[in-house]
């Protein structure tokens, strides 16, 4: 086992991984931007190293000096949790070639699998369904113009490199697919910085459910069961559940070795997530593999039991899968809620900032993955996630009867977040039912609410009428008029003295 | 104290009276409440309306606010009834100011136009990055393009100005 792992990443993934070193007595490294001197990640790690100004493209994503400082602290492995490097062949190479231990799959693997047009031909040869599109990057206009119109619309562009809806385009027609093409590849340049774009037949109303696999050094592979992925903003995984409610002992089987055949094919090694598409008669699409730990192994853990970082860091060391398939079972219902950094009642606008308040929620079958804490400022240049909030429960019902008990418990003051937006889903009548698909939040989910009515408007006048009462009590006494000026509120904490600020 | 709740073209009146410490006699839609209320955790209220409990966020800048309760936001506007009064007689300021401000701290990724440069409303005229995600900022108005008072790259805060349509 080592007895050092550096863990380049920040944020609640950091933590994560910290957490699984501190409990199998493993030493932790931290990396940290300039901005990062105070996260959580900092103070969860044995040691750290500052490693840069706080763009990304300047700390987190400089191979040069997370190997610099890996050798310097002696660590043995390195930790890329999602995003940033994770997913990055080059710096799987370069950990290869300094003979530090990457904790995840080889650079060959990452480069079957990581792009996406790769990963089809490698499945499509071990007979695995995909959906129709290009196996190639696309390399010019016309070509796009020319796919689009064989496949027919609607088209999806996506980014060859991507992942979390960056760089990813829905085309209805071609009248908008100049312009889309434009925007999907300027956003896949400054988020990947690799600009190329292929095309797929976009699937109406699809399910977007995954199954998680592991594979150590000795060609083992058991899978966890699946993901049921679907409640999606913007392309982008919000909440996810283990089991699906669609997915029959069968169909996980069969899904489950197709997943362990397409890591079989790319000699995959570590943990990794094969994603599929599934049509509303069960028919499932291989979509693409990621080869990294994913933000949502949680609600696997919940319902298996299996600490997914440790087997990932065990894996990584050379040891043996602890278990096989038959030792897998799924025990209850998990869901986790993703709780972001944005408004949303201001069409989810990021919202960076100083949190002033924080109270978390416990209670039997909760757990809360944060990043934050009360003082910390969210910086303005990486991802909104400020914590993954999960339940579980002995069946579906309860998971969420749960998951919504413990949003509202769950407080944060001075930025805003989703959480009113998960406690929403949790309430409304076809999420509890089981019945939605990708399309649910903007199709379905929005425009039901735009027409609910809110049951307590008096209780939050008279609130907001006693804090103005308040305050203008306040204002009398200390002489100024009355009704004039800011109200005490958490805008007046956001440039509270003696806080860092961004320059 | 009367205060007057705005939402749309509805309009609420409440009244405030103090009788002790954090409990407030309020009379609104001609019915009478003892509310027991406690700022607990910054923003945050626990409120006793009668003898039903309720954890109530409540945030306002001027006049108007955006009220959390169990999920739930309530947006409207409200302010004591001389100051709506004023208002009312006065006129809130001339309208058609049309200053382009920067709803969240960010990085000024890129100026849609230039200065002199004429305007349609809701035309997109600058583009706002944080968290990795693109925000671009539209017009309220129909005008030209006054003054530009930042520059691409620069890092902006919650409320900066970033340019003038007139």
């Amino acid at each position: 086992m080592f007895q050092k792992i550096l863990i380049a990443n920040r944020g609640e993934i950091a933590v994560r991984v910290a957490r699984a070193c501190r409990e199998m007595g493993v030493r932790t490294v931290a990396v940290y931007s300039e901005v990062d001197r105070r996260a959580l990640h900092v103070r969860c790690a044995d040691e750290a190293y500052l490693i840069g100004p706080p763009p990304a493209s300047e700390s987190y994503l400089v191979i040069d000096k997370i190997i610099d400082i890996a050798k310097k602290s002696g660590a043995e492995a390195i930790h890329p949790g999602y995003g940033f490097l994770a997913e990055n062949p080059l710096f799987a190479e370069r950990c290869e070639k300094e003979k530090i231990k990457l904790i995840g799959p080889s650079a060959h693997s990452m480069r079957a699998m990581g792009s996406k047009t790769i990963a089809r031909k490698t499945v499509q040869a071990a007979g695995v369904p995909v959906v129709p599109g290009t196996v190639e990057p696309i390399a010019t206009e016309d070509e796009v113009f020319r796919v689009a119109g064989e496949i027919g619309f609607p088209v999806m562009l996506k980014a060859t490199a991507g992942g979390g809806g960056k760089g990813m385009r829905l085309v209805r027609g071609e009248e908008d697919l100049r312009s889309s093409l434009r925007m999907a590849k300027s956003e896949a340049k400054s988020a990947f910085s690799d600009d190329s774009i292929y095309i797929e037949k976009y699937i109406e109303n699809p399910r977007h459910v995954e199954i998680q696999i592991l594979g150590d050094q000795h060609g083992n592979y058991v899978h966890l069961g699946e993901r049921e992925c679907s409640i999606q903003r913007r392309h982008q995984k919000v909440i996810e559940e283990s089991p699906s409610v669609v997915i029959t002992p069968q169909v996980r089987a069969a899904m489950g070795k197709v997943a362990i055949d397409s890591g079989r094919a790319a000699k995959y090694e570590g943990v990794g997530t094969v994603e599929f598409l599934v049509d509303k008669d069960i028919n499932f699409y291989f979509l693409e593999m990621n080869t990294r730990l994913q933000v949502e192994h949680p609600v696997t853990e919940m319902v298996t039991g299996v600490d997914i970082v440790k087997e990932q860091i065990r894996i990584a060391a050379g040891e043996k899968l602890s278990l096989r398939q038959e030792d897998v079972k799924q025990t209850g219902h998990a869901i986790e809620c993703r709780v972001y950094a944005e408004d949303p009642d201001r069409n989810f606008m990021p919202c960076p900032g100083l949190i002033t308040s924080l109270r978390t929620p416990g209670g039997p079958g909760v757990r809360d993955d944060s990043g934050v804490f009360e003082g910390f400022e969210i910086p303005i240049y990486y991802d909104p996630i400020i914590s993954k909030l999960v339940a579980w429960g002995k069946d579906r019902e309860e998971a969420i009867a749960r998951m919504r008990r413990a949003l509202n418990e769950y407080v944060v003051t001075g930025v805003k977040t989703t959480i009113p937006f998960h406690i929403r889903v949790m309430n409304n009548r076809h999420f509890l039912e089981g019945n939605f698909n990708t399309n649910f939040i903007d199709k379905v989910f929005f425009p039901e609410e735009r027409e609910r009515e809110l049951p307590h408007f008096e209780v939050a006048v008279i609130a907001a009428a006693i804090q103005v009462y308040l305050d203008e009590r306040k204002q009398a006494i200390a002489g100024r008029p009355a009704g004039t000026g800011e109200p005490a509120s958490i805008w007046k904490y956001s440039s509270r003295p003696g806080m860092p600020k961004i320059q | 104290m009367n205060y007057i709740a705005t939402i749309g073209e509805r309009e609420v009146k409440v009244t405030v009276k103090e009788i002790g410490v954090a409990r407030y006699m309020v009379t609104g839609a001609e019915k009478e409440y003892l509310v027991d209320a406690h700022q607990v955790q910054d923003s945050v209220w626990s409120i006793l309306y009668g003898t039903e409990s309720f954890e109530v966020d409540v945030q306002g800048r001027d006049d108007e606010y955006e009220v959390l309760i169990g999920g739930d936001c309530y947006k409207f506007s409200l302010m004591n009834e001389q100051r709506k009064a004023l208002i009312r007689a006065g006129g809130k300021g001339a309208a058609g100011k049309a200053l382009v401000t920067s709803p969240m701290p960010g990085k000024v990724l890129k100026l849609l136009v230039a200065e002199g440069e004429e305007v349609q409303t809701d035309q997109g005229v600058i583009v706002v990055e944080a968290m990795k995600m693109e925000n671009e900022l539209k017009s309220a108005v129909t005008g030209k393009v006054k003054e530009i008072f930042v520059k691409e790259g620069e890092v902006v805060e919650l409320g900066s100005k970033l340019l003038l349509v007139e």
